[in-house]
């Protein structure tokens, strides 16, 4: 089995149809589409937003109430679509008593992997997550990142096309988070689609540009972050410019249509506020050009993924 | 990040194909069973139900000996000269003698014990899969909402069986080796099907029952308190109904032991005319059970497709 049977495939790796989801009265899903076809989705968004049900409903745990959700084509509620999707849960309740090779063993076996293949994948998979040496303890006695590896190790057995993680850095080192980082970006390389959902905006911006944000149960935006803050043209970008002549720049500045503030920090600082980000990152090149400006530092102070999602969300950005 | 590298250029990738996904259901029976034999609280009680199961073994040979070597025998007992049989007559009450009554009675108190272990075990094998949220290690994988269920069941079932029928099946095989074991075997077909009769009832009617109630209050004092209902409380009530105020014996049909005692007896071709208690029909007994294993299905049915299995 390799991570994707059919990689190409006309249908997408996942497909969100319309998809809809009602818990009662409460609306946790909204008239959802959205379709992913491989690398990595980072999948934010605040307490309540709808990530989790999104997450339930691509991993075939709860069904839509309206509309479709399918994984290469396979309705995701299907036992079978989910031999191409692995799962890594936030929380981490197993049975405690258990070894962390004993874990992954039942899981692979619950997989539908036979005896002896079970032990085989199991052993391959404790040494891909570097836990091989830790497999044979109890599972009681683990630290979060540990639990988080063994999670990331149950949910790698079928080499599953698309690999849905829940909060996988919660908990983890720096270090540990930088193997874990340089493992979902190796296994994106070798096809693994993967959808991420996570609090840790920063890690995320370093494992992936592409997001999709979510809020009250629909999809706000979905691309990458320079794509999401091209559109926010309600929202003008802050540019610190470090430019000898600074004062002469500014008036230069603000006779531009794009600009609606500059703010003198020093003789050699200048905050612009600007709308439509890129006219006026292409106006002010050829400013440079045509003055010959004496330009030292450009610093886009909100297209962090915070700011971002600060804009999009309507907030602070605080997920 | 080294390590992961290195092992990431070791990594092979796993070509084959999986097995169906009733095979991830007797996985799940499987670490059921596991979980029960890792509690050391029910040892004490493993260790009952083993007494139990020697009382009936070597008392079987017990009572063999005593027919053929020693019944006319007397021994001094307090000074006075007793017949060694009369001293063992305590054992008539049981049927230690390889018949229907001597297997209903072996499964009838070793019930006890698997009904404490059930009880206290529920929330371990099913309920903590709600309550704690483990279910979608489960659901996240390659097996349907059935196979779930089903894997719960097979580890409840294989865990009764283990503690009924198995040693009543050793049971009917010692017995066959204590008497003309060509003839008992043949003689006592019947019992040999009842045994597994008796298994199957118990099997379907508790493990039904307990996943049910465990997915119903998930923690285990509730769930001790909800079988303390059932097989204490319903079979007190119908013993003060029928005994007491001299009810009709149906009024015993909410005692689903005493049902599921009268299923097996009549599985193991027992004479049921000569009960010293007023009984129910067995029809009726059996009735009750279906009853309660239809509205177990029918609750996790309703579980399953409102999917909030997973709360």
């Amino acid at each position: 089995m390799t991570p994707d049977p059919n990689p190409q495939s006309p249908d997408p790796l996942l497909l969100f149809d319309a998809a809809s989801k009602w818990y009662g009265p409460v609306l946790g899903l909204n008239q959802v589409t959205l379709e992913l076809r491989g690398g990595i989705t980072g999948l934010v968004g605040a307490n309540g937003a709808g990530k989790s049900t999104l997450i339930r409903l691509a991993t075939g745990q709860i069904r839509p109430t309206l509309g479709r959700v399918s994984v290469r084509g396979l309705d995701a509620w299907d036992w079978r679509a989910r031999r191409l999707v692995g799962y890594c849960p936030d929380v981490d309740n197993f049975y405690e008593d258990q070894s962390g090779r004993e874990f992954v063993h039942t899981m692979a076996r619950l997989s539908g992997f036979g005896r002896h293949d079970a032990t085989r994948r199991t052993d391959a998979l404790l040494e891909r997550v570097d836990m091989s040496d830790r497999a044979d303890r109890k599972l009681r006695g683990y630290s979060k990142g540990m639990r988080q590896r063994i999670k990331l190790a149950q949910a790698l057995l079928t080499e599953p096309a698309l690999l849905v993680l829940d909060e996988p850095l919660a908990g983890i080192d720096p270090v540990g988070r930088q193997e874990l980082l340089e493992l979902f970006r190796a296994l994106a390389s070798q096809g693994t689609g993967l959808l991420v959902s996570s609090h840790e905006l920063e890690e995320l911006e370093k494992l992936t540009n592409h997001v999709a944000v979510m809020a009250r149960g629909r999809i706000a935006a979905v691309g990458t972050l320079q794509q999401i803050r091209d559109r926010l043209n309600d929202y003008p970008m802050s540019v610190r410019i470090e430019v000898a002549g600074a004062k002469q720049v500014a008036k230069t500045l603000l006779d531009s249509d794009d600009v609606t503030a500059v703010r003198l920090e020093s003789a050699t600082a200048i905050v612009v506020t600007a709308t439509h980000p890129q006219r006026f990152f292409a106006a002010f090149g050829e400013l440079v050009i045509a003055e010959s400006l004496d330009v030292r530092s450009l610093e886009p102070l909100d297209d962090s993924a915070h700011a971002i999602l600060g804009y999009v969300l309507g907030g602070s950005g605080k997920t | 990040m080294n390590e992961v590298s290195d092992s990431l250029l070791r990594y092979r990738s796993w070509r084959g194909t999986l097995q169906s996904p009733v095979w991830g259901s007797w996985a799940m029976a499987r670490l059921s069973v596991a979980q029960m034999a890792r509690r050391k609280l029910f040892w004490g009680l493993y260790a009952l139900a083993l007494m139990i199961f020697f009382f009936f073994f070597y008392g079987q040979y017990l009572v063999v000996w005593i027919q053929l070597q020693t019944a006319q025998q007397t021994v001094l007992f307090g000074g006075v000269p007793v017949k060694v049989g009369e001293l063992t007559k305590f054992l008539d009450r049981l049927n230690l003698n390889g018949s229907a009554q001597t297997f209903a009675n072996f499964i009838w108190f070793q019930g006890y014990i698997v009904m404490i272990v059930l009880a206290l075990a529920g929330a371990v094998l099913v309920g903590n899969d709600f309550q704690y949220g483990s279910l979608p290690y489960y659901l996240g994988k390659p097996i349907a909402r059935r196979h779930y269920i089903l894997g719960k069941f097979l580890g409840v079932g294989l865990f009764v069986n283990i503690l009924t029928t198995l040693p009543a099946l050793i049971l009917f095989v010692q017995a066959g080796l204590l008497y003309d074991w060509e003839v008992y075997y043949v003689d006592h077909l019947r019992q040999l099907i009842g045994i597994f009769g008796y298994g199957l009832f118990l099997t379907t009617a508790l493990s039904l029952l307990l996943v049910a109630s465990a997915v119903l209050v998930r923690r285990t004092v509730p769930l001790i308190m909800l079988w303390s209902g059932v097989f204490v409380l319903c079979r007190t009530l119908a013993n003060l109904l029928v005994d007491g105020a001299r009810l009709d014996g149906a009024w015993r049909l909410i005692d689903l032991w005493n049902n599921l005692y009268l299923a097996g007896l009549w599985c193991l071709g027992a004479d049921l005319g000569d009960m010293k208690r007023e009984q129910p029909e067995v029809w009726q007994a059996i009735a009750v059970i279906a009853s309660v294993c239809l509205l177990c299905l029918v609750y996790l049915r309703k579980r399953v497709q409102a999917v909030e299995v997973i709360s």
